[in-house]
């Protein structure tokens, strides 16, 4: 592996502006870091070499010509996760009806990351529609985890944190709605940032679940993760649910101390199913935020023991309604084997959804249908205004929650598979955070004894993203992995 | 409660799913684990909660307005780009009227 690899989107960025670096030389060294090792970690649904160089050699021209300046990205090779629109380029969401799926035009956060020079090296693996939470419910194949093949990276963005952890890229985008974005950069040892709900257009995200969907940034250094959000946030007129309010300065407080900030623990969350080396890595953690001027606290989540059981109505329910759209006609898969129209959507949904997926939108169906709504999707969303005033009164008394990202380390490959359930409660720390639309970031903080990472979670009040990214950093420059 | 076979045949005919015969009984049960899971919440009491649908406030229950300007629309070639059937400039559907 060519050693650059291994380097930030920072340290890749300062070799550019030096001119030690050409932006071809980049994207050949990570397309061959690709070529070395895909073939095991299976991150990548979609990659186009040829199209990347060509890219690379315009920028190159345009950066000569100096008709474009050094951006934050210029020149970075990027991975994005496949329920993204890009124009022109696959975007299958992981589901076989969408396999042959290529939009007519770009989401929101890749025109930005375009606008601003990255180069798009590939689309990543994820569960189907985003469903799972190991990447075992892509249609296509499941990724594995490079800290350990024989296990999962997490999901649903395993594939992004699969190919960010085995150096492939810098830094790639993922899409959380219940964790998929830090659960697996908690398995897979890097850093990943679920934004306030509203902070980064959804504008192109394949929708799942429209009320907790977020895009961010999964990348191996929290400056790095700063610098993504800071090209991603803002407003956008194409998704009303999209904040009109200002974007803060992201990376101005990355390096800055942490004195004085209250720090508050959920008591539910370090107690029950936690695994004990993980509970330790977390307690460790506090003991280090506590060294560099940070008071810790418990605090209480009466409602948290409820949250999966929340989630688990509430996405579902929306995913019933976005995935209505898949019918055969306009885009996507269409059975052969019907006569009529009635016959065809059946035909063209069963054949094109996987098992989990239909699961779902069974379970949604059901949830949203006469006689249940009230004691199902009515009721989750009572509870949910209690899960999120459990968030307001704790945000009175603390600046941010820490806690575990994931219950377990990573798991081995089928070993969850038989039991929805099961699979189910590996969201059981993330769900809360979408539930109440508060950022969270999850942060390596440790190694377990079989050498696999741990992760530490940190959420932050809404729109508190810059808080949030300013302690992981202190923490991160205080652990040595 | 026990969820009945029919019942989940009702389901997936809402939501214009298929369901093999073989595959009912094992839909069925996993499907009663899961709704068992829920009735957790039977238990909170909600009697003077409003349900949250969006977390996050701000512009909540209003609709963002934007001046009423000409926008550039994705054409009929980009439209239908992506149609597995298409004819004359349309979405092509099996016969609907007989």
């Amino acid at each position: 592996m060519n050693e650059i690899c291994r380097w930030s989107v920072r340290q890749l960025r300062d070799a550019l502006k030096r001119r030690e670096l050409s932006v071809s030389e980049i994207a050949r060294a990570f397309l061959e870091r690709f070529n070395e090792i895909d073939s095991e970690v299976r991150a990548f649904l979609h990659v186009d070499p040829e199209r990347t160089m060509r890219q690379a050699a315009e920028l190159e021209r345009s950066l000569a010509r100096g008709e474009k300046k050094l951006g934050f990205l210029t020149g970075i090779p990027l991975a994005v996760k496949d329920n993204i629109s890009t124009r022109g380029v696959p975007t299958t969401c992981g589901s076989r009806i969408l396999k042959e799926y290529v939009p007519t035009y770009d989401a929101t956060v890749i025109q930005r990351l375009r606008l601003d020079g990255a180069l798009l090296l590939g689309k990543t693996n994820c569960d189907e529609f985003a469903m799972g939470s190991s990447t075992e419910n892509s249609a296509f194949f499941p990724s594995r985890n490079p800290r350990d093949l024989e296990r999962v990276p997490g999901g649903s963005s395993g594939g992004s944190a699969a190919a960010v952890a085995s150096f492939q890229v810098p830094a790639a985008l993922g899409s959380d709605t219940g964790g998929s974005i830090r659960q697996p950069a908690a398995f897979c040892g890097i850093v990943g940032l679920k934004p306030t709900y509203g902070r980064v257009s959804r504008y192109g995200l394949i929708a799942f679940a429209s009320s907790l969907d977020q895009i961010g940034p999964m990348t191996r250094t929290v400056r790095d993760a700063a610098v993504l959000l800071q090209v991603l946030a803002g407003p956008d007129s194409r998704d009303s649910t999209c904040s009109r309010a200002p974007v803060d300065n992201f990376v101005s407080g990355i390096g800055k101390d942490v004195r004085g900030w209250k720090i508050g623990v959920p008591a539910e969350w370090l107690s029950g199913g936690l695994d004990p080396e993980i509970r330790t890595a977390v307690e460790s953690a506090l003991k280090v935020l506590q060294g560099l001027g940070c008071s810790v606290r418990e605090i209480r989540f009466p409602h948290q023991k409820h949250a999966l059981a929340v989630y688990y109505i509430i996405a579902p329910s929306e995913a019933s309604s976005n995935l209505a759209r898949y019918d055969g006609v306009r885009f996507g898969h269409r059975s052969e084997r019907a006569n009529s129209l009635e016959e065809m959507y059946e035909a063209t949904r069963s054949e094109g959804f996987g098992p989990e997926v239909k699961r779902r939108i069974l379970i949604g169906a059901y949830a949203l249908s006469a006689g249940y709504y009230d004691a199902y999707y009515l009721k989750a969303g009572k509870v949910r205004t209690l899960i999120l005033q459990d968030f307001r009164r704790a945000f009175e008394a603390v600046d941010l929650i820490v806690g575990p990202t994931a219950p377990t380390l990573p798991f081995r490959l089928g070993e969850k598979t038989t039991d929805p359930l099961e699979m189910y409660l590996s969201d059981v720390f993330t769900v809360t955070a979408n539930l109440a639309g508060v950022p969270g970031l999850s942060l390596p903080c440790a190694v377990s004894k079989s050498g696999l990472p741990i992760g530490l979670q940190i959420l932050g009040p809404h729109f508190q993203e810059g808080r949030v990214l300013r302690l992981a950093h202190a923490l991160e420059r205080e652990l040595t992995l | 409660m026990p969820i009945r076979e029919d019942e989940v045949r009702r389901i997936a005919r809402l939501a214009k799913l298929k369901i093999e015969e073989g595959e009912l009984a094992g839909t069925a049960e996993r499907f009663e684990r899961i709704l068992e899971y829920f009735g957790q919440l039977g238990e909170i009491d909600t009697e003077r909660v409003e349900p949250t649908f969006h977390a996050v406030s701000e512009g909540a229950g209003q609709t963002p307005m934007r001046d009423d300007e000409e926008r550039q629309s994705p054409g009929t070639e980009d439209a239908l780009a992506n149609a597995p059937k298409k004819s004359e400039g349309h979405f092509q559907v099996p016969k609907v009227i007989e």
